[in-house]
């Protein structure tokens, strides 16, 4: 029998010693954590999810890379064709290269949502978690990422913006003008 | 005054696709002398060894960024007066005046096109 079992069996009359109820308490909430902790299926995580996350936005980066490269190189040899009779055929046949290479958007979709279904999964997880266990943040930030935000704030280094630039193009012209 | 087509100029950008992208639009502009550099200390190197016309850089590189960059530029006696043109996805105002401040000569957002970073070269080196 488990130990929550016979303390709560052992405590069942009122007159014990609250000991037993405060060790009852203890051993209900252990055996609760290692329920949220096994419901993180934390191996499943990290055996699975995220080494194919990374997988997946490596072969994304990839191909990407292979496609931008592909695009310029022919607009590369498109404007360095000689003005002459070929000159239309050569274009046309350099452009089924340039929709060959585009064919990569269909596939780095997909590998992108599956990542994303990964990081919701993760998200989800350790949301029940956290609430399960009623997790506070404790403790500074690690040194290392306290170093990137001073770098961050000190060289104005916010990024590209969610939805496009933050300030059109035409309101920093009237700043330059 | 009209451009001056000759003059070298150095495009400083962590992502080779993109220099090779600004290097092909100046390219079609008639520019033909065009270095590049990866980062800042990279240009700052460069722009000890030539004298350009105009530079032209991203913001957000390691180790020095193109603020940095600016920074160094407008510091250095020999190097001050030249042009600078900052074409970054650094869209937030506190960018675009930061670098006002610090002595950018123009400021283009990506993503951009031909005819914006013509202007910009146009507004800054003369035509």
């Amino acid at each position: 029998m488990p130990l929550a079992k016979q303390a709560r069996k052992a405590n069942s009359s009122p007159d014990k010693p609250s000991l037993i109820r405060e060790l009852v308490e203890i051993a209900d909430y252990i055996a609760h954590l290692r329920n949220e902790i096994a419901a993180l299926r934390a191996n499943e995580l990290t055996r699975d999810r995220l080494p194919m996350a990374h997988e997946e936005l490596g072969s994304v980066v990839a191909a990407t890379a292979g496609a931008t490269n592909s695009i310029m190189n022919t607009a590369e040899e498109i404007l360095g064709l000689p003005d002459d009779k070929n000159y239309r055929a050569t274009v046309e046949a350099r452009m089924n290269d340039i929709f060959e290479a585009c064919t990569f958007q269909d596939i780095t979709g997909q590998r992108i949502a599956k990542v994303v279904e990964a990081l919701h999964q993760l998200e989800s997880r350790l949301s029940r978690f956290a609430s399960a266990v009623k997790a506070k943040d404790k403790g500074g930030i690690d040194p290392e990422e306290v170093e990137r935000r001073v770098r961050r704030e000190l060289l104005i280094l916010n990024g590209p913006q969610i939805n496009g630039p933050a300030v059109a193009q035409d309101e920093i012209d009237a700043l330059f003008a | 005054m009209a451009l001056d087509l000759g003059m070298p100029i150095l495009v400083v950008d962590d992502y080779q696709t993109m220099v090779r992208i600004i290097r092909n639009l100046l390219k079609q502009l008639g520019f033909e002398e065009v270095d590049d550099a990866s980062d800042g200390t990279a240009a700052l190197a460069r722009l000890k060894n030539r004298k350009y016309g105009l530079v032209i850089s991203d913001w957000n590189m390691e180790p020095m960024t193109g603020y940095e960059l600016l920074r160094h530029v407008r510091a250095d006696e020999a190097l001050r007066t030249t042009p600078f043109i900052m074409v970054t996805a650094e869209s937030k105002t506190e960018n675009v005046i930061a670098a006002k401040k610090a002595g950018v000569n123009n400021y283009i957002v990506k993503p951009f096109n031909a005819a914006t970073l013509k202007s910009k070269i146009e507004a800054v080196c003369g035509a």
